[in-house]
């Protein structure tokens, strides 16, 4: 996978009658493996093969996506799950593709830097023909001797970068554009250190949420944390040591009713309770704590409830009583949430949903409707009770009642705002509304390939831009002996952006013209035979050198 | 002004936008057809007067939400369309004969514009927390000027088809060329050192004579076809590099906003799509065999991941990205 590459396809050698058949396929299999056909078709397969991941939801991103998927689809989801389909990105085949892709990658690159090296090694070749042969191609006269003008002309080209090498008869061979191949050689190691940032990164590690309600405090231990993916080599032990409080959480409001902006007043502390980070935690503003980044990245609301039931021999219980954790709807900030009281015999649960902003009015119809205002200036609990068999012992949400096996225990629902106080039916007991908390869902993250995998891109930017810009060219000249000075000839040639050589090398020309038309004649240089200008060696002439390459391209 | 009649304004604007390509296209198109002249002189002045009327939308929108005017697929759409319209003038001024694909450029813009303006219009608002962040001036510029020079680079891939096709029928119509009427140095010494390099400029014996349009009228001004591959690459060569940086750039803020550089979200994935296949281009570009029509072909993929791109993944796939619409 090269923007450029040297031939793939090299002339196959003769086949000798004792050539061994194993050999040559092997020799003839890893050719066709770097070849540039190759890498095309690997990188067509990877595109194709990322569609997939768009296609299904990804157990990564969402799993609860991925079992909703797996319950509405129950012939084909089983068959999509075995073939990887719901972790494309980390399934075997997938990583099959772009180990592939990688090899092709090593493979082209190996022989493209070592031709690098022996092209930067090697003098700028000889002319392959006639001057007069190349697309680009130009004479000047001048008034002075062969060798001076000769020198005047190679002062331009060198004055231009061009990297010069003397060959014989005269002629000088100026090459440049070297940056191009090398800017594509970075390129694509790039690639390498990218991956390797991004292996480094996902196995040393980790990610986790966690939520925290105002004026709560966690421990960063495996515990706290509702969701946790560590990476292949990171151990919960390494989990740096100290504790988030959340101060407060606010989240605002444009006047349209979108929201604005969440906040988290976070503060950090070590094991011995000394204040390490104190920040006002905003999406696109995290807080690092001791190489952890702590990002906000959701909220809900917490009603402070407090239910008092009679239990069995008429003993008062209050198992609930404080802050509810509750499942907030975005599209209309109501949230619900749960209570479930399975010490009663029959079981209750109660469903709680909760407005921030209950707002009544009468539809067209005459019947009641209800609104939300997002902002929490009217804070209204609804609670609905419900009798049976919880189903405890089967996995469940704690935001919900699985109400299969429950029956209502009563035909309206509790309404009570904020410090009020309801009755549950039956005398089963109360339900108060004592105040409201908001929680924030904080996500804590460390990824040590950062800075390679940032590194990587740069460099990747780096070469990039050279390998398409920059153009590899050569220019040639020689000087010939005239009655009235010297004749030099010019020729261009140009491996890539003809067009726009074809005006360099107007431009070259013009600018030789001008320092010829500068150059007087040396002394005793105008009557220089023309044997001698013809001769091969220019070694004794003016500031002539066999080797006047000049280092590097441009 | 207030601000809703700063968003009503923008509302004309775009309109009148949409008008004024139209009529450009057309005169373009007649340009194109008939070559008469002068159409295509009024056809880019219209256009210019188009190009106004889309800048004043999205300048006119961003005021009257107070932010910048990029923050929704409409005005996304909008602002792309001012982006490939400002290319194509670009071109027009240097070099003149590009001139009449600018029928190619508008309908295209027209088409992005008109379905945004019926289709995903949303009113002048506020930015969602997530975007509200200085990455979304360096991202969305960097994936508004890139995949527009992309989408451009695509459109005269699809026209070097055409212009490709037309000189091969044309060539087979005339009688064969003398052989090794070719053989200059050029051609020996690019095939000794490097002949995986970019595509040999056909020496004048066998370029077929393409300049005055072997294809009917109609390709009679459409430049000849290696010079709409040049041109296609050029372009690509311009968008790739800030294609590459958009994504890098949107790494950076998905690391500072959502606690990681990358994740495969939907729109994160058809990004990478859309790169392997523009880097498959330039591959293609410089491969034997498939450099001319199969690379092209590729570009047009690339032209078909950046449409389902913004219009499946943007309104049918959910994805942090999501806002968008």
């Amino acid at each position: 996978m090269a923007v450029e590459a040297p031939p793939t396809t090299r002339p196959e050698p003769e086949p000798g009658p004792q050539a061994p058949p194993l050999g040559e396929l092997l020799r003839q299999a890893w050719r066709e493996f770097r070849s540039m056909r190759t890498a095309l078709v690997l990188l067509f397969t990877i595109a194709a093969a990322s569609i997939f991941g768009s296609l299904f939801p990804q157990r990564p991103i969402s799993p609860q996506r991925v079992q909703q998927y797996l319950l509405d689809h129950p012939a084909a989801g089983p068959l999509l799950d075995r073939l990887g389909m719901f972790d494309v990105f980390g399934s075997a085949w997938y990583s099959a593709i772009y180990v592939a892709l990688l090899g092709a990658l090593v493979a082209c690159l190996l022989p493209r830097t070592r031709a690098l090296v022996r092209m930067l090694r090697a003098r700028p070749p000889r002319a392959t023909a006639r001057f007069e042969r190349y697309h680009n191609h130009a004479t000047v006269t001048a008034a002075v001797p062969p060798e001076q003008a000769a020198e005047t002309a190679s002062k331009v080209l060198a004055g231009r970068r061009f990297r010069l090498a003397d060959h014989p008869g005269g002629e000088v061979a100026g090459e440049k554009g070297y940056l191009r191949e090398v800017g594509s050689l970075l390129f694509h190691v790039s690639f390498l250190l990218l991956l390797v940032g991004l292996a480094y990164g996902k196995g040393y590690g980790y990610r986790g949420q966690m939520s925290l309600v105002e004026g709560e405090e966690a421990a960063n231990a495996r515990v706290n944390y509702d969701a946790f993916t560590p990476g292949r080599f990171f151990s919960t032990e390494r989990l740096p040591r100290f504790t988030l409080r959340l101060d407060d959480f606010s989240n605002s409001f444009y006047p349209d009713g979108t929201p604005s902006q969440y906040t988290a007043s976070l503060v950090a502390s070590d094991p011995a309770g000394r204040q390490l980070e104190r920040q006002q935690v905003r999406v696109n503003r995290p807080m690092t704590v001791d190489g952890v980044r702590v990002f906000q990245s959701d909220y809900g609301y917490a009603p402070v409830v407090r239910v008092t039931v009679k239990g069995s021999g008429g003993k008062r219980l209050t198992p609930q009583d404080g802050p509810l954790l509750t499942l907030r709807d975005p599209a209309t900030e109501v949230s619900n949430g749960a209570v479930k009281l399975p010490m009663l015999d029959p079981q209750v649960g109660l469903d709680v949903t909760m407005f921030t902003g209950l707002v009544t009015g009468d539809g067209a119809d005459g019947r009641p409707t209800l609104a939300n205002d997002p902002r929490l200036v009217n804070p209204v609990l609804v609670v609905f009770p419900w009798r049976g068999d919880l189903g405890a012992d089967r996995a469940q949400s704690v935001f919900t009642l699985d109400r299969s096996k429950l029956q209502p225990l009563a035909d309206r629902p509790l309404v009570i705002p904020l410090g009020g106080k309801g009755e549950l039916p039956g005398g089963l007991g109360t339900v108060a509304f004592t105040g409201v908390k908001q929680y924030s869902v904080l996500t804590l993250a460390r990824d040590p390939g950062v800075p390679l995998v940032a590194t990587a891109a740069g460099l990747i930017l780096l070469g990039l831009l050279p390998s398409l810009y920059v153009t590899r060219r050569r220019v040639w000249l020689r000087a010939v002996p005239t009655p009235g000075g010297s004749r030099v000839e010019l020729a261009g040639l140009a491996l890539q952006g003809k067009p726009a050589f074809a005006q360099e090398f107007r431009r070259l020309v013009a600018e030789v013209e001008r320092a010829l038309g500068r150059s007087r004649p040396g002394p005793g240089g105008a009557t220089l035979a023309p044997a001698a200008a013809a001769s091969p060696s220019r070694e004794a002439g003016p500031g002539g050198s066999a080797t006047r390459s000049r280092p590097g391209g441009d | 002004m207030s601000t809703a009649r700063l968003a009503e304004l923008s509302d004309t604007l775009v309109w009148l936008a949409v008008l004024s390509y139209v009529t450009a296209a057309l005169l373009l198109g007649f340009e194109l057809a008939y070559r008469v002249r002068w159409t295509g002189r009024a056809g880019v002045a219209v256009a210019v007067a188009g190009l106004a009327a889309n800048a004043g939308a999205a300048l006119t929108r961003g005021l009257a939400a107070g932010r910048v005017p990029w923050g929704n697929m409409y005005e996304y759409s909008v602002m792309i369309a001012a982006v490939t319209v400002t290319g194509w003038l670009v071109w027009v001024a240097r070099r003149r004969e590009v001139r009449p694909l600018g029928t190619f450029v508008l309908l295209p813009a027209v088409l992005a514009i008109a379905a945004a303006a019926l289709i995903l219009r949303v009113p002048a608002g506020p930015l969602v927390p997530a975007l509200n962040s200085g990455w979304i001036k360096v991202h969305v510029v960097a994936a508004i000027i890139g995949s527009g020079t992309l989408c451009l680079a695509s459109m005269f891939s699809a026209l070097y088809l055409v212009a490709e096709r037309a000189e091969r029928r044309a060539a087979a119509r005339r009688p064969p060329l003398v052989a090794g009427g070719a053989r200059t140095a050029d051609r020996v010494e690019v095939s000794e050192a490097i002949a995986n390099y970019e595509a040999e400029e056909p020496a004048a014996a066998e370029r077929p004579a393409s300049a005055p349009g072997p294809g009917g009228r109609v390709l009679g001004l459409l430049p000849a076809a290696d010079k709409l591959d040049e041109l296609a690459f050029k372009t690509t060569a311009f968008g790739f590099p800030i294609w590459t940086f958009a994504i890098m750039a949107g790494g950076i803020w998905a690391q500072s906003a959502w606690g990681r550089y990358w994740g495969w979200d939907p729109k994160e994935t058809w990004s990478f799509i859309i790169w392997v296949v523009y880097a498959a281009y330039l591959h293609a570009r410089a491969t034997a065999g498939w450099r001319g029509r199969a690379a092209a072909w590729v570009s047009l993929v690339g032209l078909a991941a950046f449409v389902i791109n913004f219009y499946v993944v943007n309104t049918w796939v959910v994805g942090l990205h999501s806002y968008a619409k």
